[in-house]
């Protein structure tokens, strides 16, 4: 469905009658140069990474040189991949991407099936549950959070991996954006199904998941990015290297008296490697449609 | 359901225990999700109400925890340092919801057309909104170095000289700007994706009719365009002003709050009172309030959806 959307040609906005080629080029050579300008800063964290002297990374900032590197080297890579001691980048990578993985994976099932069941169950007291997950994404994250580290500590989890993934699975917003999803599918398919004797879970699992691979791609890209970027929960979860994960872990650059952004900006470019992955490989069904229609409800 | 009310009554035992799976099917799907919310979403929502009335610290100690009412709430608002960072955050917003609106809302204007490479274009402005804020930070505090970074060296040959090298993050009167800066910059592409979605929402019909009225493509936009967005930019709106009352992470990663608290905000203001000073009740009272503003804009939202008919 989402393919059909996008392979479509866009309905037009301001300009329609450009049917000359010429013009067409010239606009999309703007947009180009406007969408390179946008990415310019990321452009330059991805030379200025591949520079040795950190001195020389400052002094080239204002110049073209920024854009350019002579004698490339992955020096300061290797300097912070490491798994263990002052700089372990490769463990804050590997333990952000086991948060992540965790997180996504279980979200999208928990979320699905509580979307699915509101969609399509007949559990009695259903609006109510719904109604109150609407209500439930007014909470912001950070209004519950003072109680949370308290709960959180209590119970032992500090330091964990279980504390920074496990608060996050369940969200309102996917429940419902699932439920939007699986609402709009034709009735015809779960009564047909129904019929033929399949309990609501198979035709939840075998029917409506494949279905809804838009509903699954958005949800993990937003998921995903929302999981990697997480920084104020991690800071007061944990103390360790243990579970650490890499936002956290780039942050601690900052307090330092001199700064090594050589070695920021390698880890920098590090923690865009997976999500811009991620992105990739769902932005074919990143329908924005989809979560357009979904988030006015 | 209707082939339950049906063949109910043809074989009443297993059509009863059909239902009965079923439901116990229903509740096993539904109980992961309800549970994790229960615990670790409405428990501490509550829990941050009654822990506001209370002089409970961070780390148990061997007294008794008090209840002490409104206390919390009456400290919090007679400390100068919690109006400070309401107007910071309210000037941030009223910053950030033109610069960051206003990109999104262009970008998707020029993504919204017939291009060629229009997934590839589309990446390239979502890039900075799949960026985490600490790599920003990281990006952006090259960008503002003082006095020869590059956004001073821009400035600089921009004006011919004429303007004094500025630091963006260290004199009070611009930090705040700074940071409103790189926010809009690494957030804008989430809004543009609402307002492609948008666009793609209003019906092409619509378009011809007006072309046939030989109605110009600045009238166009201004009488199809606009209105037909008009749910979208509340709701951009909304969520942008939610989002920037949340402020947090730039500010406690760049300024910590100043210089001169000219960037404190709410959350950073709570953070701080519930882990550096440790008094959590006061903490939580403060994370109520931040509720209550959220909540409002939430219902501001939804009064003016109604209005416009959605």
């Amino acid at each position: 469905m989402s393919d059909l959307v996008l392979s479509q040609p866009a309905p037009l906005a301001i300009s329609r009658g450009n049917s000359k080629t010429g013009l067409r080029i010239v606009q999309t050579v703007c947009i180009f140069i406007i969408a390179l300008v946008m990415i310019s800063p990321l452009f330059m964290l991805l030379i200025a990474s591949l520079k040795d002297d950190r001195f020389r990374i400052l002094a080239d900032m204002g110049s073209f040189r920024a854009f350019w590197v002579n004698d490339p080297t992955l020096s300061n890579y290797r300097e912070i991949a490491n798994f263990s001691g002052e700089l372990a980048y490769g463990r804050y990578l590997f333990n952000s991407l086991v948060i992540l993985v965790v997180t996504v994976v279980s979200g999208l099932i928990i979320n699905s099936m509580a979307g699915f069941v509101l969609a399509w169950g007949s559990l009695r007291g259903k609006a109510i549950l719904l109604a109150l997950v609407v209500a439930l994404y007014v909470i912001p994250q950070e209004s519950i959070i003072m109680p949370l580290v308290v709960m959180m500590s209590r119970a032992g989890l500090t330091d964990t991996f279980a504390v920074q993934i496990l608060p996050w699975v369940a969200s309102p917003l996917y429940v419902f954006l699932f439920y939007q999803f699986f609402a709009q599918l034709p009735k015809e398919l779960y009564e047909a199904a129904e019929m033929d004797g399949a309990s609501i879970f198979r035709i939840y699992r075998s029917i409506y998941m494949p279905l809804s691979l838009p509903a699954l791609a958005t949800v993990s890209i937003l998921m995903g990015i929302e999981s990697w970027n997480q920084y104020l929960w991690p800071t007061l979860v944990t103390q360790t290297d243990y579970a650490r994960p890499i936002a956290v872990a780039i942050a601690t650059f900052f307090g330092q008296d001199s700064i090594y952004w050589d070695r920021a900006m390698a880890a920098s470019v590090l923690m865009m490697i997976p999500v811009l992955i991620l992105y990739l490989a769902f932005q074919r069904w990143f329908v924005s449609s989809f979560v357009g229609s979904a988030v006015k409800g | 359901m209707t082939l339950q009310q049906t063949s109910a009554p043809a074989i009443p035992r297993s059509g009863r225990r059909h239902d009965r799976q079923r439901f116990w099917q229903e509740v096993a799907m539904i109980a992961p999700a309800v549970l994790l919310l229960a615990t670790f979403l409405i428990t501490p929502f509550l829990l941050s109400f009654w822990t506001a009335m209370t002089n409970q610290p961070l780390v148990p100690r061997p007294t008794p925890v008090r209840f002490v009412g409104l206390l919390n709430f009456q400290r919090v608002f007679t400390d100068p340092l919690f109006w400070t960072s309401l107007w910071n955050v309210t000037r941030f917003t009223v910053w950030v919801l033109p610069v960051q609106c206003g990109l999104a809302f262009l970008t998707a204007l020029l993504l919204h057309q017939k291009l060629p490479m229009r997934n590839l274009l589309r990446g390239m402005f979502f890039l900075p909104a799949i960026t985490s804020m600490v790599v920003v930070c990281v990006i952006w505090g090259t960008l503002f170095q003082y006095p020869s970074g590059p956004l001073n060296q821009i400035v600089g040959f921009l004006s011919a000289g004429a303007i004094q090298p500025i630091d963006w993050l260290g004199d009070p009167n611009w930090a705040m700007f700074s940071i409103v800066l790189l926010s809009a910059w690494q957030a804008y592409g989430f809004q543009m994706i609402i307002y492609l979605a948008g666009l793609q929402g209003i019906p092409e019909e619509l378009y011809d009719a007006a072309r046939i009225d030989g109605a110009s493509a600045l009238r166009r936009f201004w009488h199809v365009t606009m209105p037909g967005l008009r749910p979208t930019h509340v709701f951009v709106l909304v969520i942008t002003t939610i989002q920037a009352f949340k402020l947090y992470t730039q500010v406690a990663i760049l300024t910590q709050g100043g210089p001169k608290e000219s960037t404190e905000t709410v959350v950073h203001y709570m953070v701080r009172a519930g882990f550096e000073e440790q008094k959590l009740g006061y903490a939580s009272a403060v994370s109520v309030i931040l509720f209550v503003i959220v909540l409002l804009i939430a219902l501001l939202q939804r009064k003016l959806l109604r209005r416009f008919d959605v």
